[in-house]
């Protein structure tokens, strides 16, 4: 049989591969030729060869809470797999459908993934995100990596799903297994200078983390911290420095001002004070909770025709502004 | 022929396309010694790696081509240009020495002014790559410019990727980077070409810029 096309299962069946969907640092996915909606994560065999042991006894600790998560927008593993020589090399999971978030926070790829979007639909999504979020967090789950390649969105619909989640942090049943991955102009500066599988990640981590996947999905996919004139966007996250609000200071040419006009005075405010004060103070970063809420009232304002719906406003918000007067005094 | 003179193009394409760009250099031998199959096998590849990142959709939108030849004197045979606005080169020929070290100098200064244009642009940018590609070595003065950009390498500004065809002095070539020359096994342009926008298609994919990106295998065309 050969090595790339069959897997065995915990009983010792073999079970045979379809075709290779994805190829990445540290393995291969395919889907089960039977039932294609399982999917076969296969490390590398150098990968195994590090880190086998540890990535082994994290799957199964994921494996036995895999019914806490049945109902959960999230493809968490359920099954170990094995080689012929029964080494184990992997694990199964629910195959999940849509577009990754990385084509809608993009300045140009929405348009073809995300046919006649909005930003209803953008904030539709966000919020489901934030609703799948908090879901892992009640299980002492943190995702840490934000990665937009791991966020699927169904175009058409306002559902999301988690994927690549054995890289999540568990805290469960006296056990802690980190999070190895990130990168630094993702996480926040108190949790710089350390590899990223020493670091705990916290609700405030998360949060700052999370602040900065809604920015990016908002405006076309910039990051918060990328300046005109400015440093490199790790530097600037480490000194609070952000090109919005009071003063404006090298928002870039382009639709950057019209879409950041265009926003909600709450939502504004509180990017402004995640990225100045939030990124030194841990404590001042709005809660997931907070996000939802702002988000859930920006629809209804939306709806009532507040505020702009396309995703590239053609002018800046006009003077006259009633983005400040919502529903629910902040 | 003199060396073309630096010149600022139009960064339009920046406010049309204000995603996050990967300036990616060739720097090609095209000297005597590639003539005949060397250099047939060298415009095959390209070609390839000019479909493949035109018709990788995010690719397409990241990736800025740049190709500058070095085959008697020093040619710009390509200024930055988005990979979605190529649609073929024209073949390369081969013929005289080898100036790369005027090459290499002419892509640095070429990549800081391209980086410049994303700064001022206002445009996020994955470190830039340099690829560097000969069958033997410089006939030119090359030390100090391969000084320049090895300091670059190290310092995790720009990528320099040295690869020797048959017959390369892969020690000099190695001193242009701070990674080793790799050997390419035979006229294995192709696969290297393959290899080449693979690598481009998960930079450009890469959740952020101060990421590193794991790339492909390159056994499918180094010899060990």
């Amino acid at each position: 049989m050969n090595a790339n096309t069959t897997i065995f299962d915990p009983q010792g069946t073999p079970r045979l591969l379809g075709p290779e969907l994805a190829s990445g640092g540290e393995g291969r996915v395919f889907p089960l030729h039977e039932y294609p909606d399982l999917l076969i994560k296969r490390y590398h065999p150098e990968v195994l060869a590090k880190r086998g042991p540890e990535l082994r006894s994290k799957t199964e600790v994921m494996v036995t809470l895999k019914e806490r998560f049945r109902s959960h927008p999230v493809s968490w593993p359920l099954l170990s797999v094995f080689d012929e020589q029964r080494q184990w090399v992997g694990y199964t999971m629910r195959r999940a459908q849509g577009v990754p978030m990385f084509r809608l926070a993009h300045a140009m790829a929405y348009v073809k993934s995300f046919p006649s979007l909005d930003r209803n639909q953008v904030v539709a999504y966000l919020r489901s995100l934030l609703a799948a979020l908090n879901g892992l967090h009640r299980h002492g789950v943190r995702v840490g990596d934000y990665n937009l390649n791991n966020i699927l969105c169904q175009p058409g619909s306002a559902a999301i799903s988690l994927i690549d989640c054995d890289s999540y942090q568990l805290k469960v049943a006296g056990q802690f297994f980190p999070c190895p991955v990130g990168s630094p102009d993702m996480t926040p500066k108190e949790q710089h200078g350390r590899a990223f599988s020493d670091i705990v990640r916290t609700e405030e981590s998360e949060r700052f983390s999370v602040a900065i996947v809604l920015f990016k999905c908002l405006m076309l996919g910039r990051h918060p911290y990328d300046i005109v004139g400015g440093d490199d966007p790790v530097n600037n996250l480490q000194a609070g420095r952000f090109a919005y609000g009071r003063g404006n200071t090298g928002v870039p040419k382009g639709p950057w001002f019209n879409i950041w006009s265009h926003m909600p005075h709450r939502l504004k405010e509180m990017f402004i004070h995640t990225f100045t004060v939030g990124a030194d103070q841990p404590e001042a970063r709005p809660s997931l909770n907070e996000w939802d809420l702002a988000l859930r009232l920006y629809q209804v304002e939306m709806a009532k025709g507040w505020h702009e719906c396309a995703i590239k406003p053609a002018q800046p918000k006009s003077r006259e502004y009633r983005g400040s007067r919502s529903m629910a005094q902040a | 022929m003199s060396t073309t003179p630096l010149r600022l193009q139009d960064s339009s394409d920046l406010l049309d396309n204000p995603s996050t760009r990967c300036a990616c250099m060739l720097v090609l031998d095209t000297s005597g010694s590639m003539a005949g199959a060397p250099v047939a096998e060298l415009n095959a590849g390209l070609q390839g790696f000019i479909e493949a990142v035109r018709d990788d959709e995010i690719a397409s939108y990241a990736i800025d081509l740049g190709i500058i030849t070095a085959g008697g004197t020093v040619s710009e045979v390509l200024p930055f240009t988005s990979a979605s606005a190529i649609d073929r080169h024209q073949p390369l020929q081969a013929s005289g020495q080898t100036p790369l070290g005027g090459a290499v100098q002419l892509a640095l200064d070429h990549l800081e002014a391209r980086k410049a244009q994303y700064k001022a642009n206002g445009v996020a940018y994955y470190q830039p790559w340099l690829v560097l590609i000969s069958d033997g070595e410089p006939t030119d003065a090359w030390q100090q410019v391969a000084a320049q950009s090895r300091l670059l390498s190290e310092q995790r500004r720009l990528v320099v990727m040295p690869i020797g065809v048959q017959g390369a002095n892969l020690s000099v070539l190695s001193q242009f980077s701070s990674r080793p020359a790799k050997q390419l096994s035979g006229l294995k342009f192709r696969e290297f070409f393959e290899w080449l926008s693979a690598s481009m298609s998960r930079v450009s994919s890469s959740n952020s810029t101060s990421a590193s990106v794991s790339l492909p295998k390159t056994d499918s065309w180094d010899s060990v």
